[in-house]
C-alpha cells in the first residue's frame, strides 16, 4: 500500500507568554492510500494539533510530516457554510480560493453535489437546509478540489445523537465511494471503531501514539458495525487504553 | 403554504398579530395628534407663554414664511449638503483605515491608544483650530462632521472585522486561501451587518457634526437657523429648525434602513 502520510518523530510546542506547552512528543504513525484512520485521545490532548500539521497549516518544531505531494481536505466540526452564499456557491468556494474554477471542476464539483442528493439545494442558502445536509455540503465542498486526504476534526460532534449516526453513515459512504484516504480524529470512542480501519490511541499531553488497533469489519457500513459482537470488544480495550 | 390549509386557531393566532400590529401603529400616530393638540391648545389659550414653547400653527407659519421668501432651501440645502458629504467621506475613510488595522496586526497595536484618546476627546473642543484651518466656510463644517464620525466609523468596522468566525478562517486557510481572499470571501461579507449598524450610528454623528459645526461657525443652514432664533428670541424659528431637523434626521435614517433590508435579505 502506498503511503500518503508519515510522521517521523514530530513534536509540536506553542509558545504564549504565558509559558511554552508541549502539544505533541515523538509522535510516529503513517497512513496508507485509502485507508480509514481514526485517532482518538483523551480531551484536550492536541489532536487538532495533528490534524494541523498534517495539513501543514502547522510546522513542526522537530520532526518530519510527509505528505508525498498529496492534497488535503479539511473538514471541521461544524459545517463552516457562508451564509450569505448558496449551496452551489458554498460548494464552489474551494475552487474559487485555489482558483481552478474552470467549466469542467465546477461540472465534476456540483455533479457530486447530484449525486450525493444536494442537486434540489443548490439554490437554497444554508439556513435552509437541516443540520445533516449541511454537513453533507460541507463534504461536498470538502471534496470539490479533489483533495487525496480528508482530514475530518471531530466532524459530528457538534449534531445531535440521532442526526450523528446517519450522517456518519452518510460520510463513511460517500468517502468509500470517492475512495478517498480518510483521517479522523474524534474522543467518541463508538465512532471511531464504526468507521475505522486503523485506530491510533494518543496519550494525554504531551501527545504521543500509545496504540495501534487494526479493525477487522472490512467495508461495513457503521450502523452495521455497530450491531457487531466484536463491536463491544473493543469498546472496552480502548476504553481502558484510554483511561489508563 | 395556502391561507385554506391552516387551521381555525392559527388563523385566529395571525389575526391577533395582526391587531396587535394595527394598534401600535395607531398608537405611535395617536401619541403624536395627542402632543400637537395640547400643545397647540395650550398655546392657543395662552395656558403656557407662546412666546416661549411656540405652538404648532406657529411653527407651519414659520416654515410656509421661510419657504414663502426664498430661504427655506438655502437653510435646508446648505446643512444637508454639508451632512451627507461628511458622513460619506467619514464612512469611505473610516472603512478604509479599519481595513489597514485588521490587516496589519502592528499597525493595530500601535494606533489604539491614539484611537482611544480620539474616541473619548469632545471633538467639539477642537472647533477653534478648525476655524481657524479650514476658515469661516462650509468647509469647516464638513470637517468638523468627518471629525466626529470618524473615529466611530472606524471603532466598529475594526471591531467588526475582528469578530469574523475564527473557524471560518481556519476553513480558508485549510484551503490555502490568501489574506486578500480571506478578505475579500468572508472578513467583508460577513461584516455586513456592522457596515449597516455602523452607518446607523454614524446617520446620528453626521447630524450633530453639521449643527455643531453650523453653531461654531455659519452663514446659513439650520444650526444657523437655531442659534440665529435663539440669539433674537424668535423661538418659533428655533422650534420650526428642529422640527425640519427631525424629518430631515427621520428620512436619512429611513433610508439606511431600507438599504440594511436590501442587502441583508438573503441571510
Amino acid at each position: 500500500m502506498k503511503e500518503v502520510l508519515r510522521f517521523e518523530d514530530v513534536s509540536m510546542h506553542y509558545h504564549t507568554k504565558q509559558g511554552e506547552t508541549v502539544a505533541v512528543e515523538h509522535m510516529n504513525f503513517s497512513v496508507g492510500e485509502g485507508e480509514f484512520v481514526a485517532i482518538i485521545g483523551p480531551s484536550g490532548c492536541g489532536k487538532t494539533t495533528v490534524l494541523s500539521l498534517a495539513a501543514g497549516l502547522l510546522k513542526p518544531s522537530a520532526g518530519k510530516v510527509k505528505t508525498d505531494g498529496c492534497s488535503f481536505g479539511y473538514m471541521l466540526q461544524k459545517d463552516e457554510l457562508f451564509p450569505w452564499r448558496t449551496i452551489e456557491k458554498n460548494i464552489l468556494l474551494p475552487l474559487e480560493i485555489k482558483k481552478t474554477n474552470t467549466p469542467d471542476n465546477r461540472a465534476r464539483a456540483l455533479s457530486l453535489a447530484e449525486k450525493y442528493g444536494l442537486k434540489q439545494f443548490l439554490k437554497n442558502y444554508p439556513a435552509a437546509l437541516s443540520g445533516g445536509m449541511r454537513q453533507r455540503a460541507a463534504l461536498i465542498r470538502t471534496l470539490a478540489v479533489d483533495p487525496d486526504v480528508l482530514l475530518l476534526d471531530e466532524p459530528f460532534s457538534a449534531l445531535d445523537y440521532q442526526t450523528r449516526l446517519s450522517v456518519c453513515d452518510d460520510v463513511y459512504r460517500i468517502i468509500r465511494t470517492e475512495k478517498k484516504t480518510a483521517l479522523l480524529i474524534t474522543h467518541d470512542i463508538s465512532e471511531a471503531i464504526s468507521v475505522a480501519d486503523r485506530i491510533f490511541v494518543l496519550s494525554k499531553r504531551p501527545a504521543s501514539v500509545v496504540a495501534t488497533h487494526s479493525l477487522e469489519f472490512g467495508e461495513a457500513e457503521p450502523l452495521k458495525r455497530r450491531e457487531n459482537k466484536a463491536f463491544s470488544g473493543w469498546f472496552e480495550l480502548l476504553w481502558r487504553e484510554l483511561n489508563a | 403554504m395556502k391561507n385554506e390549509l391552516y387551521s381555525a386557531e392559527h388563523l385566529k393566532y395571525l389575526r391577533s398579530v395582526k391587531k396587535k400590529n394595527i394598534f401600535i401603529n395607531v398608537a405611535r400616530f395617536a401619541i403624536l395628534a395627542l402632543l400637537l393638540l395640547i400643545w397647540e391648545l395650550s398655546a392657543r389659550f395662552e395656558w403656557v407663554n407662546p412666546f416661549i414653547t411656540s405652538s404648532p400653527s406657529r411653527i407651519g407659519k414659520t416654515i410656509a414664511e421661510l419657504y414663502k421668501n426664498g430661504t427655506l432651501a438655502l437653510h435646508v440645502g446648505t446643512t444637508l449638503w454639508e451632512t451627507v458629504l461628511g458622513f460619506f467621506i467619514a464612512v469611505a475613510v473610516g472603512y478604509t483605515v479599519a481595513l489597514v488595522l485588521w490587516w496589519s496586526e502592528i499597525t493595530r497595536k500601535i494606533s489604539e491608544p491614539y484611537l482611544v484618546v480620539l474616541n473619548a476627546l469632545p471633538k467639539i473642543a477642537l472647533g477653534p483650530l478648525i476655524i481657524i484651518w479650514c476658515g469661516t466656510g462650509s468647509e469647516a463644517i464638513v470637517f468638523m462632521t468627518i471629525l466626529i464620525g470618524l473615529i466611530v466609523a472606524i471603532l466598529n468596522m475594526l471591531n467588526g472585522f475582528m469578530a469574523t468566525d475564527e473557524n471560518k478562517l481556519l476553513l480558508l486557510q485549510s484551503m490555502g486561501a490568501s489574506k486578500w481572499q480571506m478578505l475579500t470571501k468572508l472578513v467583508i461579507p460577513s461584516s455586513l451587518p456592522n457596515f449597516i449598524s455602523m452607518l446607523k450610528i454614524n446617520v446620528g454623528m453626521a447630524w450633530i457634526g453639521s449643527i455643531m459645526g453650523e453653531y461654531i461657525v455659519s452663514k446659513a443652514g439650520i444650526g444657523y437657523l437655531i442659534v440665529y432664533g435663539g440669539q433674537v428670541f424668535k423661538l418659533d424659528l428655533v422650534m420650526s429648525a428642529v422640527f425640519i431637523l427631525c424629518v430631515l434626521a427621520g428620512v436619512m435614517y429611513a433610508l439606511v434602513a431600507l438599504l440594511e433590508k436590501i442587502v441583508i435579505k438573503n441571510r
